[in-house]
């Protein structure tokens, strides 16, 4: 077999994976997103809905009304906190609300709690972008794209995964602690084997993973850790410990 | 920072409830809301391009609509603020009315791009003070986005990895970890070491998961 050789990619574009959920204005931003920057973007499972823009940042969208509502709150820091260990860089786009075919829009009615949420986010380290609608966030996400790209972060493995064999190696990977989906992508394209990584340096897991340091240590101590897993095994003599 | 006595105000900690606000704000409608809002204020002469020094190493400059009409020279004081850093959290207010909307795309990019700022959007002097408001009197406050330690217990975790070995789903897994000191042990072990634990069916796959080629598509040597 030959190795298949990842496509040319076009001058200037950036690699974008995105989430298979879809909110409000999906269609017509990833329309944006590949026809008019000419993005590759890859539509695929993620644990959360949000956008992947370079090894180290997600992105995700949420519509003001939704950041105002009270009742999103704690779906929201979990969501966030989940990215924050997978990313060292996490953004949010604040997206205006579309108003509704016949529906007269209303002026976004400014509360405390909203102040409040803003202020708690820009201290947690979560970067506040603001956009008028799906077009907007679409140029924002490309934006990012290049200036990590700039920064050498960008994405630079196929977003693609052919094969089953590489599907099953994907999902070792992704079930690894504080794995993202393209640190995962990484590793399944800079080792030969899933043997190769489980028996790799610190410093070729960062390498290959293209990610920090103390992510690559803490999956390297995880492949050495052992487990008590008596923990998880029925014992028909539970009444004896020790 | 030039000034000693600007060095000195900037690194004390302010007084709970309290902000400091350079001079020029002092007969605005800004600083009078925050006062009905019950934020306490200090005035300073020295501040430099900084608006407000609000508690929690936490600097503010303003936007408004004026400065932003009026071209770039907000721009060269977006620069000297940014560059003024050290332990501070710096924001960003931008006015983002009727008039300034055209400006406010480029003007994003610009102070959250390439300035690293953070921006917050006011339609005003009143919402400027609402939200400054929120900054003093949420001090101290349990912040939810704050990121928590992980309360991933790693066992379960390492269970979930090895079931990802095609063939092998909770009894194997267990059985696996209860053989093998660790996923890489797993990795390591012949089909011969397998055989007697999950059968030789399982062993050969397990096997083959671990050392078959995923780059040429080729089975690895070890």
């Amino acid at each position: 077999a030959v190795t298949e050789p990842p496509p040319p990619p076009l001058p200037g574009s950036v690699s974008i994976l995105m989430d298979s959920r879809s909110t409000g204005g999906m269609v017509e931003l990833v329309m944006s997103l590949r026809q008019r920057h000419g993005a590759d973007v890859h539509v695929c499972s993620l644990d959360s809905n949000y956008f992947i823009v370079s090894n180290r940042m997600a992105v995700m969208r949420q519509s003001q009304s939704d950041l105002a509502a009270m009742q999103n709150r704690k779906r929201l820091a979990e969501r966030l906190s989940n990215m924050q260990g997978l990313f060292e860089r996490v953004c949010l786009i604040v997206e205006k609300d579309r108003s509704k075919q016949g529906e007269v829009s209303r002026p976004f009615q400014r509360t405390r709690y909203y102040d409040n949420t803003l202020v708690a986010l820009v201290r947690a380290g979560i970067r506040l972008l603001w956009s008028d609608g799906a077009e907007e966030s679409a140029g924002l996400l490309v934006d990012l794209a290049k200036l990590e790209s700039r920064k050498g972060q960008g994405i630079a493995v196929p977003l693609k995964v052919k094969g089953q064999r590489r599907e099953e190696a994907l999902q070792m990977y992704l079930s690894l602690p504080s794995v993202s989906h393209v640190h995962a992508l990484n590793l399944l394209h800079n080792f030969s084997s899933v043997a190769q990584l489980m028996n790799s340096s610190v410093e070729s897991i960062q390498k290959g993973g293209c990610m920090s340091r103390s992510r690559a240590e803490e999956i390297y101590r995880f492949l050495r850790r052992s487990c008590d897993c008596t923990l998880f095994t029925k014992t028909p003599k539970a009444g004896k410990i020790g | 920072n030039m000034d000693p006595k600007a060095d000195v105000l900037e690194n004390s900690d302010l007084p709970y409830g309290h902000i400091l606000c350079h001079e020029k704000w002092r007969t605005s409608s800004l600083l009078q809301a925050l006062k009905d809002g019950g934020v306490k204020i200090l005035f300073e002469k020295e501040l430099g391009v900084t608006d407000f020094h609000l508690p929690s190493q936490t600097r503010l400059l303003y936007v408004s609509e004026c400065d932003i009409i009026a071209g770039n020279g907000y721009k060269r004081k977006l620069v000297r603020y940014r560059n003024a850093s050290s332990s501070f959290q710096e924001l960003v207010l931008v006015e983002r009315t009727q008039l300034s909307e055209q400006y406010f795309s480029a003007l994003q990019r610009f102070v959250v791009f390439d300035l690293g700022l953070s921006l917050l959007p006011v339609s005003g002097q009143t919402e400027a003070s609402q939200l400054i408001t929120q900054i003093v009197h949420g001090e101290g406050r349990d912040n939810p986005f704050r990121r928590k330690t992980s309360g991933q217990l790693l066992d379960s975790v390492t269970v979930i990895s090895v079931q990802q070995i095609p063939g092998v789903g909770r009894v194997k897994a267990l059985t696996l970890m209860q053989n093998f000191s660790s996923l890489k042990e797993i990795s390591n072990a012949s089909p011969a070491e397998l055989e007697p634990i999950v059968g030789e069916g399982s062993a050969q796959q397990i096997h083959s998961f671990f050392h078959r080629n995923l780059i040429t598509g080729h089975w690895g040597i070890i």
